[in-house]
């Protein structure tokens, strides 16, 4: 099941790169968004899961649509050829390459264990990792008052 | 190390190089940030995936709703950059914005 | 002791816009240079307590809730905090005057107040993701910034800066989850720790190389420079110096250090590496630097070359290295923050940065030609300026580690670094003045008054580097080179 799950998502990114239309695109990546979203319930982490299916299939998703009608009209992109006929060869190859490597290389790895966590996510997320709340604090305002910034009213002179 | 941590790992190295593969041959402005989206749902299944196998699965996922909010940061700015690029040059194309010699 | 440092620009920064509303002007110049001016005299009294008492941790707490912040002050840390304060001060004074040409001056200072307390909360944050979390907050503000003007290709610079550096921290991001996964920690004492007591040679060799990339994109090493050329010159002046100053060397070059010498420790594999990087970006730099006809295209390749010399240093490896290394990220902040500031001064008298148009400008422009000349001359490296003294001991350290071919093409490389900028002063301030130029008139009193701070700290670290260094640039290599041992502090 779980090894569906990751296929769908590599198929949808890989959809999301090749549909000719941006639309489809960004609603292919919004697909692979709920199949991430799904692989998450599926290893225990719902909150993650559900963040992932509120925020990035939904939000950006959202972003996207509204970016791709406002500068839709003149100057159509013609992608380059290659890039479209050689992702398949690519992902195939990688593919194959990373499992190749990725079993000899990890599967040998030590590891220490992990100190054992606190039973809830508030208590993690508010005891443990309050550093990182303050840090979000900063990246939200940064990334408001960059929009803020980059769609201000425009001054008579310019 | 188990091998679910293995199978998820490789499926993270393969959406990272499918991300990064379509930054570099895609033209469309929009479709270079689908790239990094594509790149960023494969580090977030790394965390997420790495917390599962060591048992601390909710610090992990606080690191990935943090790493969400980032994203979607860092989503609005390109967004709002590309909305102000078109503004200028009516054109989505990477290879019109020669401007920046190197 | 060490909260303000982060607490007080990202309060005062959501706050900003509120100001604005009551008055356009006003109120968000006097706030920010105060936050800024506060921040360096705290920095400077933080300091004196840190030699008193030595390094120390503060666990932030409330009465009924336990927090786990852990701030981290050491005597390399506080280097970095005072630098940082020190070039926006200079920054945020000149900004009173400059950014008229822009509107919205309050959206503006509540950036650079964010892009502040990222750097800070970065450089005191002891935890791989937290420092992660607030190396994007600095780098959104200054993608925000650097697209402040919306002028084409301001807009295209920031949107290639945001490309690269999203590869960047992809790659920071998989190595720290690596980590995560080996020692189950992600504090870097803790990851530091779990890596020395497991075998796992190989991955940890392919974190450090990770690592290497992003920080390296950060820094603008050589092969990842592409693009701090463009973000650098077509910025609004405050932010290319703010971002030529400080912010390559916090998110870049500070991170690299931390990371490396704390987490992996400095391996000759890795020395060899940074040493490489450097002497390669110094030569690039310096080289592409020379053909510039564009004045801030030119000192943002100055950058490159110049952390490379950073890098070497800290590359080297041995105490005096090290030491070298950090006392040119200092000189290099001030004097390079300082050249920006006259350049945008410049720009803001002529219209123009192009070196052709420009020449005889030193007699309507005496200051900005005077400060021009010292910042030049430190980061050229002509005693007894700041620049000098570091360059000095860079080189000391590579003789003394019998690095003699490095040493050279490090001297060969400070020459060709007094080249270019004389060719810069001579284009700029000597010679014939153009007959467009007649009614030039020197720049306002508070870009001025910035450019003499700056100019100022050039001359004072120079004649007073015994000081400097004895007080606290050696205990920063200290700390640094004690490594783990002053993370593992009692109690923890």
């Amino acid at each position: 099941m779980h090894i569906f799950l990751l296929c769908g998502l590599v198929l949808c990114s890989i959809l999301a790169i090749l549909a000719t239309d941006l639309l489809k695109a960004a609603i292919s990546l919004a697909g692979a968004s709920i199949f991430l979203a799904m692989t998450f319930f599926e290893l225990g982490a719902a909150y993650a899961g559900v963040f992932e299916i509120s925020v990035v299939a939904g939000l950006i998703t959202v972003l996207f649509i509204a970016t791709i009608s406002l500068t839709k009209g003149e100057g159509e992109v013609k992608e380059r050829r290659f890039g479209r006929y050689l992702l398949p060869v690519f992902v195939v190859g990688m593919a194959v390459a990373d499992f190749l490597v990725m079993r000899q290389f990890l599967g040998a790895l030590p590891a220490l264990p992990a100190a054992p966590e606190a039973a809830d996510l508030g208590t993690v997320l508010w005891s443990q990792r309050t550093f990182d709340l303050i840090g979000q604090i900063a990246v939200l305002l940064a990334g408001v008052f960059c929009v803020l910034a980059l769609f201000r009213k425009r001054s008579e002179d310019e | 190390m188990s091998d679910t941590w293995i199978i998820n790992m490789a499926f993270v190295a393969l959406l990272v190089a499918i991300g990064l593969y379509a930054l570099l041959t895609m033209k469309n402005l929009i479709r270079m940030l689908i790239g990094i989206e594509i790149v960023s749902k494969g580090i977030l299944l790394a965390l997420i995936a790495t917390g599962y196998e060591k048992n601390n699965i909710l610090t992990s996922q606080s690191l990935a709703i943090s790493f969400i909010v980032v994203e979607v940061c860092v989503l609005a700015t390109a967004l709002a950059v590309i909305i102000n690029i078109h503004r200028h040059t009516k054109t989505l194309d990477i290879e019109q914005l020669t401007n920046l010699k190197g | 002791m060490s909260i303000p440092f982060l607490a007080l620009p990202l309060v005062l920064a959501g706050i900003m816009p509120l100001l604005g509303k009551i008055s356009k002007r006003f109120l968000p110049d006097l706030v920010a240079n105060l936050t800024l001016l506060f921040l360096l005299g705290y920095g400077i009294f933080c300091a004196r307590e840190l030699v008193l008492t030595g390094p120390n941790l503060l666990q932030a707490a409330l009465p009924d809730m336990t927090l786990n912040i852990t701030l981290t002050l050491d005597s390399f840390n506080i280097l970095l905090l005072l630098t940082v304060a020190l070039v926006g001060l200079g920054v945020t004074l000149y900004s009173i005057d400059y950014m008229e040409h822009y509107d919205g001056k309050a959206i503006f200072y509540a950036l650079l107040l964010i892009m502040i307390a990222g750097m800070n909360g970065l450089i005191l944050a002891d935890d791989l993701f937290t420092m992660y979390i607030f190396l994007e907050a600095a780098a959104i503000a200054s993608y925000g910034l650097i697209a402040f003007g919306r002028k084409r290709e301001e807009l295209e610079a920031s949107l290639k800066y945001l490309m690269l550096s999203a590869v960047a921290t992809a790659f920071l991001l998989l190595s720290i989850a690596v980590l995560f996964g080996l020692t189950g920690s992600l504090k870097l004492s803790a990851v530091a720790a779990g890596l020395a007591a497991l075998d796992a040679q190989g991955a940890a060799a392919l974190c450090a190389a990770l690592f290497l990339m992003a920080f390296g994109l950060k820094a603008a090493l050589v092969p990842f420079h592409a693009w701090l050329p463009d973000a650098h010159s077509s910025a609004p002046a405050p932010i290319s110096a703010m971002l030529s100053g400080v912010l390559i060397k916090v998110l870049g070059v500070y991170t690299l250090i931390r990371v490396v010498l704390t987490v992996f420790g400095l391996s000759s594999a890795i020395e060899n590496i940074l040493m490489i990087l450097g002497i390669v970006s110094i030569l690039t730099g310096a080289f592409l630097a020379l053909g510039q006809n564009d004045v801030k295209r030119m000192l943002a390749y100055s950058s490159i070359s110049q952390v490379g010399y950073i890098v070497l240093g800290i590359g080297i490896g041995t105490p005096l290295g090290i030491l070298g290394g950090l006392f040119h990220l200092l000189n290099h902040a001030s004097a390079k923050g300082l050249l920006f500031l006259n350049a945008g001064a410049l720009e803001h008298a002529t219209g123009t940065r192009e070196l052709d148009k420009l020449g005889g400008l030193g007699k309507r422009m005496p200051i900005t030609a005077g400060t021009s000349v010292i910042g030049s001359l430190a980061i050229a490296g002509v005693p007894p300026l700041n620049g000098f003294w570091s360059k000095l001991i860079i080189l000391l350290a590579l003789i003394q580690a019998k690095l003699y071919a490095g040493a050279l093409i490090a001297a060969l490389a400070g020459i060709l670094t007094l080249w270019y900028y004389l060719v810069l002063q001579r284009r700029a301030f000597f010679g014939k003045l153009n007959e467009a130029w007649q009614n030039v008139r020197e720049a306002p009193f508070w870009m001025s008054a910035s450019s003499i701070l700056l100019g100022a700290v050039c001359v004072l670290v120079g004649l007073g580097f015994p000081f400097v260094i004895q007080n606290w640039i050696q205990p920063a290599a200290d700390a640094l080179t004690a490594g783990q041992s002053v993370l593992h502090l009692p109690g923890f």
